[in-house]
């Protein structure tokens, strides 16, 4: 090991400090530790360290302003040649630095007090067990490899469409058993996994079960979800199947042998019994939701500067409405499936051509088509992309109803939801010497379009399916009329279309250690005609983006940056309802921001603070103006 | 769209423009495919991001255009960006690496004869460097600061691109010629060093990801645990025709042999350079 030696003398130092100790063989560790320092703040009363938390379970990390720090040490153990292993410690983040000395106990039913012992193991930086696995190398014969891990995944052997990566805070909570096989120079591989399904968020309700009003007892460890992956690359291309199905189940309630059965005693209501039941001290399961995804995506490179790539899926979601109850009629149409069986489609084809001409331009091209009714209910919710375009928020875009815009702070990437988008992208890109420029142009139409669709019982809206979403200033139960929620792709009457056009600029001047000067140009043309029985209801928003950037590096390992932005939207009949008319709303928003990245001899600090100005003008509504300042500093060192 | 149809008119009137879009092509070398196994024993680490051809490295080209010097390093598979390297200062990709060392006089011993830390590799006596370019995802101010701590004997000779970017499946780095000392000229040497970006490198090695004797999920698979083995994937082997016998010759020469009794005295290998 790399280590042996510090470790070594670690030993050394420590068996000589006790000597009559036993001595413990620690050459076949490797140790690295990481400790990771936040500061959040704003001019708002709001206390934690999280600008987005946990919308469905509160937490009390989550707020504007704090100060926290947390821990890791991950632990690598050699067993043998063919077998190794690894743990992941971590500290709860959460505990503010004003929290002293927190125990984690929490004597006072919740009651926040100075006793110490009040606010619980979330504000004490408890040590958790976040991550095992156990990994054998199986060399089956000459030229085939197996390779088994059991315990903690990220899931990253498949892709974003079926399995996605778990984004990065849950990165070893997906536990299960993976297999990844190689044949040859890895001409051929494939990868299978069994999975056990999160009890809190694949299924309906968010939970295999959890919560769900029609279950009096939530079955959740025979929950599962099944993957395999086969990919053959030969030199001109790489061809990957990839197939994956989650299955919730649950307990047959009129099997006499489930704990609160129907029938435990085998006699109905009337004391009559049953025909056929008969306790055999087994129970019998049903599923109660089941997604079923499958891809095949095709890279072919037949020139360094030419790529092709095709994907095609399928999905299909069957629900039992004997187990689930309606998340769309009963949670306000906040539901992350389809209250029903569905099929559906997905078709993505990307050319792209780089620097083809050796003059410095480069043409990307896509073609997209994502059936109305897909759905990944374990893709990836976020930190993954499967489109080319900047999108409508500027972020990412996944084809699930199940993103997770949450446990983020308000410097980061928001993701939306792509399920039903039908269009394409051309991307012209400029790079030379020391300057880049790319143009995007992007035509949505869309596959959710449709009139006088059942958003009650069967298509979850999102409660909030209107007007450009604001990711500066959002907030979950729209308030603040933020806009529509980025998982909003059903409506009741929609007949909608999309203009994107961004404009990217990038120069680096040869001044101190580079100085970057960029720019950002974008405008959406969203219109979306609505009820075909009326024009009064037309949706005609016109959003404006431009942004400079200049970040400027002063001496060895500092840089600071230093911008602004300004956007202008116009959007008639942003909000309303049919019955009561819609209203004209524009909306201006300016935002100065500066910070500084400094590295230091293996120390890494970020510091960001902006000022953002609001200004709501609404026709239907009260005005509405904003005026934050907040900052977000971090401090990281790796060892 | 007029926007959209007016930049690419503009983009590509820029290109054509006379004396704009001229570069004069110093140096072209290929190199052998699927010769990404160091000494013909390494394979990749066990992780989904690392797909085959990451780091195969299939041409190197080096070009002048006025003051500017552009390196470009071709590998077999599109350069991807799984770890999202805008969000750490970074260059639009994630996983590779390269090291362009530059033998600028030819002469026995003059220049810097280690490698960056890191690599566990020397270069020969005759082919000792003057410069090396990183080209690397990381944003300067993370190069520099590794440099510093770790390279601060060879500071001198590291060169920091003005720009880092991908196109397709190459890197492309852009260099002032100053910074090179110069044009570069008929007889300079040129050897790149392909290695994996690591975010979390050990206390010695610059950004570069370990070779290990087993396999890791970040770990190359195939070498030592100690630091004997070159800590190098692919380089480039003259005459950079990119021929099956210059794979053969890689594997030769970054063949390393360990020093049981004390690994710490195990020679280092020798790398060579590439004189076009």
């Amino acid at each position: 090991m790399k280590n042996r030696r510090i470790l070594a003398a670690l030993t050394f130092v420590a068996a000589a400090a006790v000597p009559v100790a036993a001595t413990a063989d620690i050459a076949n560790f490797d140790l690295a530790g990481r400790l990771y320092t936040k500061w959040l703040y704003r001019n708002n009363d709001s206390q934690g360290v999280l600008t987005y938390g946990n919308p469905f379970w509160p937490d009390d990390i989550a707020g504007d302003n704090g100060v926290g720090t947390e821990f890791e040490l991950k632990v690598f153990g050699k067993v043998s040649r063919y077998v190794d292993a690894y743990a992941r410690i971590q500290s709860r983040f959460g505990e503010m630095w004003q929290d002293w000395w927190e125990s984690g106990e929490r004597k006072y039913g919740g009651e926040l007090n100075t006793s110490g012992d009040s606010v619980g193991l979330n504000r004490a930086s408890y040590i958790k067990l976040r991550g095992t696995w156990v990994r054998a190398t199986i060399p089956f014969m000459e030229g085939w490899t197996n390779t088994v891990t059991i315990g903690s995944s990220d899931l990253g052997m498949f892709n974003p469409w079926s399995i996605g990566k778990v984004r990065y805070i849950d990165r070893d909570n997906g536990k299960g058993i993976f297999i990844h096989g190689l044949v040859g120079d890895g001409i051929f591989s494939y990868d299978l996994a069994m999975i056990a399904l999160p009890k809190l968020y694949v299924g309906p309700w968010w939970s295999t079960g959890i919560g769900d009003p029609s279950l009096t007892r939530p079955f959740f460890s025979q929950d599962w979800a099944y993957g395999a992956k086969l990919t053959v690359a030969p030199d001109w291309g790489t061809f990957t199947l990839v197939t994956t199905y989650t299955n919730d189940i649950e307990v047959d309630m009129t099997d006499p042998d489930a704990v609160g059965s129907l029938y435990g005693a085998c006699t109905d209501d009337l004391g009559n019994p049953i025909a056929g039941c008969e306790k055999d001290h087994a129970v019998d399961y049903f599923s109660r939701y089941q997604n079923l995804v499958a891809t095949l995506e095709s890279q072919i490179e037949p020139l360094d500067w030419l790529s092709v790539n095709t994907l095609f899926g399928y999905s299909m979601g069957r629900i039992d409405p004997r187990l689930t109850a309606n998340g769309v009629a009963l949670n306000q149409g906040v539901s992350p499936v389809v209250y029903k069986d569905t099929d559906s489609y997905a078709v993505r084809a990307r050319v792209e051509f780089a620097d083809p001409f050796d003059v410095g331009l480069s043409f990307k091209v896509e073609y997209f088509n994502i059936g109305e009714d897909w759905n990944s209910i374990f893709g990836a919710r976020r930190e993954a992309d499967v489109l080319l375009t900047d999108g409508l928020v500027e972020g990412v875009q996944l084809p699930t109803l199940n993103l997770a815009n949450e446990f983020i702070d308000f410097d980061e990437d928001f993701v939306e939801s792509c399920i039903g988008w039908h269009g394409g992208t051309v991307m012209a890109l400029y790079a030379r010497d020391a300057l880049d420029v790319d143009i995007e142009g992007t035509y949505i139409y869309y596959n959710t379009n449709s009139q006088n669709r059942d958003v009650d019982q069967t298509y979850p809206d999102f409660l909030h399916s209107d007007g450009f979403t604001d990711t500066d200033l959002y907030d979950y139960a729209n308030t603040t009329d933020r806009g529509r929620d980025p998982r909003s792709v059903y409506r009741r009457n929609q007949d909608r279309r999309t203009v994107i056009a961004v404009l990217n600029l990038r120069y680096i001047f040869d001044a101190l250690e580079g100085i970057e000067l960029s720019g950002k140009g974008k405008f959406i043309w969203d219109r979306d005609y609505r009820s075909h029985t009326t024009v009064d209801d037309d949706y005609d928003g016109r959003i404006w983006m431009g942004r400079v950037k200049l970040g400027i590096g002063v001496v060895e390992g500092l840089k600071i940056e230093l911008g602004g932005q300004f956007d202008w939207w116009d959007e008639a009949n942003r909000k309303g309802t049919l019955e009561q008319g819609y209203g004209d709303d524009r909306t201006w928003k300016a935002k100065a921001f500066g910070g500084l990245t400094f590295n230091y001899e293996g120390l890494k600090f970020h510091y960001r603070l902006e000022y953002l100005h609001k200004d709501q003008a609404r026709e239907r509504d009260v005005n509405q103006v904003w005026k934050v300042f907040r900052s977000k500093a971090s401090l990281e060192v790796n060892w | 769209m007029r926007a959209l149809f007016m930049g690419c008119f503009l983009a590509a009137t820029l290109s054509v423009a006379p004396g704009i879009g001229s570069a004069d092509t110093v140096v072209s070398l290929k190199d052998p495919v699927h010769d990404d196994d160091g000494p013909g024993t390494y394979k990749y680490p066990t992780d989904p991001v690392y797909k085959p051809g990451t780091f195969d490295i299939t041409s190197f080209a080096v070009k002048t255009r006025g003051s500017d010097v552009i390196f470009k390093v071709t590998v077999r598979s599109k350069i991807k960006d799984p770890w999202n390297s805008r969000s750490w200062d970074g260059n639009g990709f994630s996983l590779q690496f390269a090291q362009v060392y530059i033998d600028t006089d030819h002469k026995q011993g003059s220049g810097f004869c280690d490698g960056l830390p890191g690599l566990n590799v020397k270069f020969r006596k005759e082919s000792c460097w003057e410069k090396v370019v990183l080209i690397s995802p990381q944003g300067k101010s993370r190069l520099k600061s590794e440099v510093k701590q770790k390279a601060a004997a060879m500071k001198d000779g590291v060169v920091y691109p003005r720009v880092t970017r991908v196109k397709g499946r190459t890197l492309e780095a852009v260099v002032r010629a100053k910074d090179l000392g110069g044009r570069p000229a008929k007889g300079w040497g040129w050897q790149v060093v392909m290695q994996s970006n690591e975010g979390y490198p050990g206390r010695n090695d610059l950004l570069t990801r370990k070779v290990n004797e087993y396999a890791g999920k970040h770990r190359f698979v195939g070498g030592s645990d100690w630091n004997c083995d070159p800590q190098v994937i692919d380089i480039l082997m003259a005459p950079g025709a990119g021929t099956e016998a210059e794979k053969e010759a890689q594997h030769r020469a970054l063949k390393f042999r360990c020093n049981e009794a004390d690994p710490d005295k195990s020679p280092l290998v020798e790398l060579p350079m590439v004189y076009p």
